[in-house]
């Protein structure tokens, strides 16, 4: 039903040739789709009845998650609607409560940074209430109203809300492989923070959100694979060559199956880490380390293979293979790339022993 | 899908823990270098014979044929739960209970499935497959041996290759070509043998492991009854691909004896800095072994609501074989000379060992991987066959 509805939606609006349209307008964020998004509930998804929201599980946020990778929506869902508001949600503040309800109304952007590491970034410190120190490339920063941190010495770690408008906040535009993503990078001096969790609970809540967001990614990366696949298989079905199609040959036959072999195998770990996220905690680490991995193996497969298939062409703006192969390089880098989440899955595989 | 037991799968994992646990000990098996292949054979019939009279060797199939009137999940869970206890369990038993029942209770007429099926499923009747030539592998419709009508009977004269434990078989199943006047897919037919009929004789293939499971089999003047053909004359294509079909879908599920990729996590745990270099790698492989028990769990979900397996099912091998051997490979390197020497007594060595040998004959065996490809590519993403330029020729006309 959801998934129907999703992308029913998002075949007639979030096309290519509004992202292009979007991308000459120089505007950071399609404030308009994201409105939209939110009309239907995605930004409130997760978001409890109480604040606004539809009070919806993971499972449902993987379908729009994938729904969304299919299209290359260039949105701040998972950060915003999903991590965010799952943080948010398990350590209740006023300021917090009232973001929920903005968020469920489609008012408020949240970057997160900081998941990726298994340690607080070293750079930035709480002391007395403020936060000082800086952080490299944060996705949706500049359109964020608020970013969530992960703070603090390693052995009292905070999660932070830190409001972007107040003082001491300083925002840099990055220039990012991926136009459609934009990227900032922050200096807080002296800046006013909400603590949402300290200590153990803060290590709880981060590790939580960072195996919901691998989860998640992992959906979107499956998603923009299976287009990249059909997107290929589309034109070698078309293109001839020595009188043939060229998906006729061998050499290119296979390729395809390997592009579909990599995203099966993906979808199933993505599918037990959804099922993880519900019911299986103690299954999650390995689940949703198997997700992310099989997940960027796959998408890194299919964006790369996409545009070699299409030939010359492929490397042109003009044919849509660049818009997977740049957003198959972000996804494999935000949240942590491959390596350390193949530590994470080596390291889950032989604790169950 | 849902990867917890129902309560009632619950329910049943109890029940067969409870009951392996009170029969599986006595099969447990001793080291394969303390026993011969004739003890082990002895062993795993009779360990068939146990499951089969408490139901446990055909879970799926009604009461009435020696089953459970069981589920797919079900199947699994036993398979799941037996494979804690090392018990033998060997492809001769399977050859016959996964490939050549299956395809008679589909293909068979109902003397011929009730001739076969009871002994087969209590281990009194062991298969071999009697399908490859030595000029017909990936291209198996273009075999070579004649099946000549005479009467009430066959007359079979050819050779077969690459056949599985035929020397422990009592039956095989066989596809000859009866009529080579037509194409080359339409020309065969099925039957099953007697492996102890005159003219007969098997040749034991030395394999690069050292091992013998394959055989050469000679077929000189064989005669087989009519009343021993499975399907019309002319079919036997069609059926030999239900036997195919079955074979992919099994060859790709779980064994205790395969290295698994937890293994080789363990093991670069234990080579410290040595196992570096090979960590990323090593979880891509253990990312791809679990990708693929998640995928069979959503194909068991699939069947368990009575969708047949579909071509994308051939993954399974393809991916499987291709794991271990990479796996095998980067476990043996890891361990530097110290897991070269064959007789190494250390149980996790000796798996990548196996692994090693025998995930080379893995991807060839039962379609190669770039048959699997083909298929996948062809069936799945729907993109033009290859060029076969036989296909409609009249066999006896081919070069």
């Amino acid at each position: 039903m959801l998934r129907d509805n999703a992308r029913r939606f998002l075949s007639e609006t979030a096309t290519f040739e509004r992202w292009r349209r979007h991308l000459d307008s120089g505007a950071g964020l399609d404030r308009a789709l994201w409105r939209e998004v939110a009309e239907l509930g995605w930004s409130g998804a997760a978001v409890p009845e109480t604040f606004g929201g539809l009070g919806l599980g993971p499972m449902e946020l993987c379908v729009l998650a994938e729904e969304l990778g299919r299209v290359l929506a260039p949105l701040p869902f998972i950060g915003t609607a999903s991590i965010a508001v799952d943080i948010l949600s398990r350590s209740p503040t006023p300021e917090g409560n009232a973001l929920l309800e903005r968020i469920a109304t489609g008012d408020a952007v949240i970057a997160v940074a900081g998941l990726d590491a298994d340690q607080p970034a070293s750079k930035l410190v709480l002391r007395d209430g403020r936060v000082d120190g800086s952080l490299g490339a944060v996705a949706w920063l500049e359109q964020a109203d608020y970013a969530i941190v992960y703070a603090g010495e390693p052995d009292t770690p905070s999660l932070l809300l830190v409001d972007l408008a107040g003082a001491g906040v300083e925002r840099r535009t990055l220039r990012l492989i991926d136009p459609l993503l934009p990227h900032g990078s922050l200096t807080l001096t002296q800046a006013a923070t909400t603590v949402l969790a300290r200590g153990a609970q803060a290590r709880e809540l981060h590790a939580r959100a960072r195996n919901l967001g691998a989860v998640l990614t992992a959906f979107e990366q499956i998603g923009a694979a299976d287009t990249a696949c059909a997107l290929a298989v589309a034109y070698v079905k078309e293109r001839h060559a020595f009188g043939r199609p060229v998906g006729a040959y061998q050499a290119v036959k296979h390729k395809l199956a390997d592009m579909a072999v990599k995203t099966e195998l993906a979808r199933s770990n993505c599918y037990f880490g959804a099922w993880a996220l519900v019911d299986g905690p103690d299954e999650l680490d390995l689940a949703a380390a198997a997700a992310r991995v099989s997940a960027i193996d796959a998408l890194d497969y299919a964006a790369q293979e996409c545009l070699h298939l299409h030939g010359g062409i492929g490397y042109t703006w003009e044919a849509n293979c660049h818009f997977y192969y740049t957003r198959a390089r972000v996804l494999a880098s935000s949240l942590g790339n491959a390596a350390l989440w193949g530590e994470r899955l080596l390291h889950a595989a032989t604790a169950q022993r | 899908m849902d990867f917890n037991d129902t309560p009632q799968e619950a329910a049943f994992r109890a029940e067969v823990r409870d009951w392996l646990s009170s029969h599986a000990n006595a099969y447990r098996q001793p080291l394969p270098a303390d026993i011969t292949e004739a003890d082990f054979i002895a062993r795993a019939r009779s360990w068939q014979k146990v499951k089969a009279e408490a139901g446990y060797a055909a879970i799926r199939w009604p009461r009435s044929e020696g089953g459970l009137d069981g589920t797919p999940i079900e199947e699994v869970i036993f398979a799941e739960e037996e494979a804690r206890y090392h018990v033998p369990v060997g492809p001769f038993v399977t050859i016959g209970t996964h490939l050549a029942v299956p395809t008679f209770r589909v293909h068979a007429t109902t003397e011929q499935v009730a001739r076969f099926t009871r002994p087969t499923l209590y281990g009194d009747l062991l298969w071999c497959q009697l399908f490859s030539e030595p000029a017909a592998g990936s291209d198996l419709a273009g075999l070579r041996t004649r099946a000549v009508r005479d009467g009430d009977d066959w007359v079979i004269n050819g050779q077969k290759v690459w056949t599985s434990w035929a020397h422990v078989a009592d039956w095989g199943i066989l596809i000859a070509r009866t009529d080579p006047g037509v194409a080359k897919h339409k020309g065969l037919s099925y039957f099953v043998v007697d492996m102890k009929t005159p003219g007969i004789e098997v040749r034991r293939i030395r394999q690069i492991s050292g091992e013998s499971e394959f055989n050469e089999v000679f077929l000189t003047d064989v005669r087989i009854p009519d009343a021993n053909r499975i399907g019309a004359v002319g079919e036997g294509w069609k059926i030999a691909m239900t036997t195919l079909m079955n074979e992919r879908f099994s060859v790709g599920g779980e064994s205790q004896d395969e290295p698994q990729a937890a293994d080789l996590a363990a093991l670069l745990q234990r080579a410290g800095p040595a196992g570096l270099p090979y960590r990323l790698r090593a979880a891509q492989l253990l990312a791809q072994e679990q990708g693929l028990k998640y995928f069979r769990c959503r194909q068991i979900t699939a069947l368990s609501r009575g969708d047949t397996p579909g071509a994308i099912a051939a993954m399974g091998k393809l991916v499987q074989s291709n794991v271990m051997q990479e796996m095998s490979r980067i476990a043996l390197d890891v361990t530097g000379t110290a897991a070269l020497a064959c007789a190494g007594d250390d149980p996790a060595i000796s798996k990548f060992q196996h692994g090693y040998f025998w995930s080379a004959a893995l991807r060839i065996a039962g379609g190669t991987d770039e048959i699997l490809r083909n298929q996948i590519a062809e069936r799945v993403l729907g993109l033009p066959g290859d060029i076969r330029v036989d296909k409609d020729l009249p066999f006896s006309q081919l070069k």
